[in-house]
């Protein structure tokens, strides 16, 4: 079973390069930065905000 | 994987894949070597405690102890919801992040305490106005890093060992940080009543071995970036051991190791706190006073 994000760390979470908030991908366990155009994993419930770690978005993936 | 998106102005001393690396390393083992961990958030745990204060959102930076969260929140209560982050997601934080590009929104935190990492990060300026940034005003940020002197018998007898045998040497031990450098960084980022003070430790040790068993077991093993990446070779360790015997072993033979542990503390400033008084407001000139001639008798 997934663990979800706790949502009281979603609220003051944001892209550590570009500071805008997350998208949550509750589904595909990613946190994702648009502007920055990076996924973040989310393993067992903990947010990997590394962007050495983070994957990088295709064209189409990135929400205007 | 994307590029790295470090400002290039900075130097990279420390590899910080390989500080991650060590600490996941470390994670499984760690409650038989995180003494020195303890102890230092044992001495935060008592600053936090003289502060008469309830802190409602924290943020622990550096998750290689249980310290703080079993005596601060369950007995004290004094920080109502504490998150843990480390760089490393073996020892199991809430959120796995690098200090030098923390991902929380601005004024997140009542409260930032930084557990024995800032040694080891490459911009600590860097480091120290994101903190601020994610704290509110009147946000008190604590830290505590190894200092200076730390591991000084150690780096001297190695290099000595390592130019001996070898005919050079390669940074093994990292540079610390040093304490007047560290209040003059905090006031440069912005923190108001800053104050930095140290408590050294000495711990004894039968042999050299052991004491290199219990920084690698800490997860402190070798981080600097431009280190020779090939084994140091036990010719160079049996030689460290017996230099360290032979200059610094005490009566008994045990050899000791200094730890330099420096305590930072800063708030973000706030209206409510003491402040200077602005140039010229005074009601009472300091001349005058001075040149006033004492009353006299008649």
């Amino acid at each position: 079973m997934k663990q979800e994000v706790d949502p009281k760390l979603l609220e003051i979470l944001v892209c550590p390069l570009t500071h805008v908030p997350l998208r949550y991908d509750a589904e595909a366990q990613e946190l994702i930065s648009d502007q920055a155009k990076l996924a973040f994993p989310v393993r067992d419930g903990i947010p990997i905000m590394l962007v050495d770690e983070a994957r990088e978005l295709e064209g189409r993936e990135v929400k205007k | 994987m994307p590029p790295a998106t470090q400002p290039s102005a900075i130097p990279e001393i420390f590899d910080r894949t390989q500080v991650k690396n060590s600490r996941n390393h470390a994670a499984h083992t760690l409650d038989q070597y995180r003494f020195l961990i303890d102890r230092a958030a044992h001495d935060i745990a008592d600053r936090l405690t003289d502060i008469n204060r309830t802190f409602p959102r924290a943020l622990q930076i550096g998750a290689r102890t249980t310290y703080p969260q079993e005596t601060l929140l369950c007995q004290n209560g004094s920080i109502e919801e504490l998150i843990k982050m480390d760089l490393a997601d073996g020892l199991s934080p809430d959120i796995v992040a690098d200090e030098e590009l923390l991902p929380f929104t601005d004024n997140s935190f009542d409260l930032v305490i930084s557990l024995m990492t800032l040694h080891s990060v490459n911009d600590v300026p860097g480091a120290l106005t994101h903190i601020h940034r994610v704290l509110k005003p009147d946000g008190l940020f604590l830290a505590v890093l190894p200092g200076g002197d730390t591991l000084h018998e150690l780096r001297h007898v190695m290099m000595e060992a390592e130019l001996a045998l070898k005919g050079g040497v390669s940074p093994r031990i990292a540079p610390f940080a040093d304490k007047k450098q560290m209040g003059g960084l905090l006031q440069r980022t912005g923190f108001a009543l800053p104050v930095v003070d140290s408590d050294t430790i000495t711990v004894t040790y039968e042999h050299v071995f052991k004491l290199l068993q219990d920084l690698r077991g800490m997860g402190e093993s070798n981080i600097v970036a431009s280190t020779n990446k090939k084994y140091i070779g036990k010719a160079v360790i049996t030689e460290t051991a017996r230099r360290y015997q032979e200059q610094f072993a005490e009566p008994d033979g045990r050899i000791p190791a200094t730890v330099e542990m420096i305590f930072l503390t800063g708030w973000t400033p706030h209206e409510s706190q003491q402040q200077p008084m602005r140039p010229g407001s005074a009601e009472h000139s300091l001349t005058e006073a001075l040149q006033k001639k004492p009353a006299s008798n008649t």
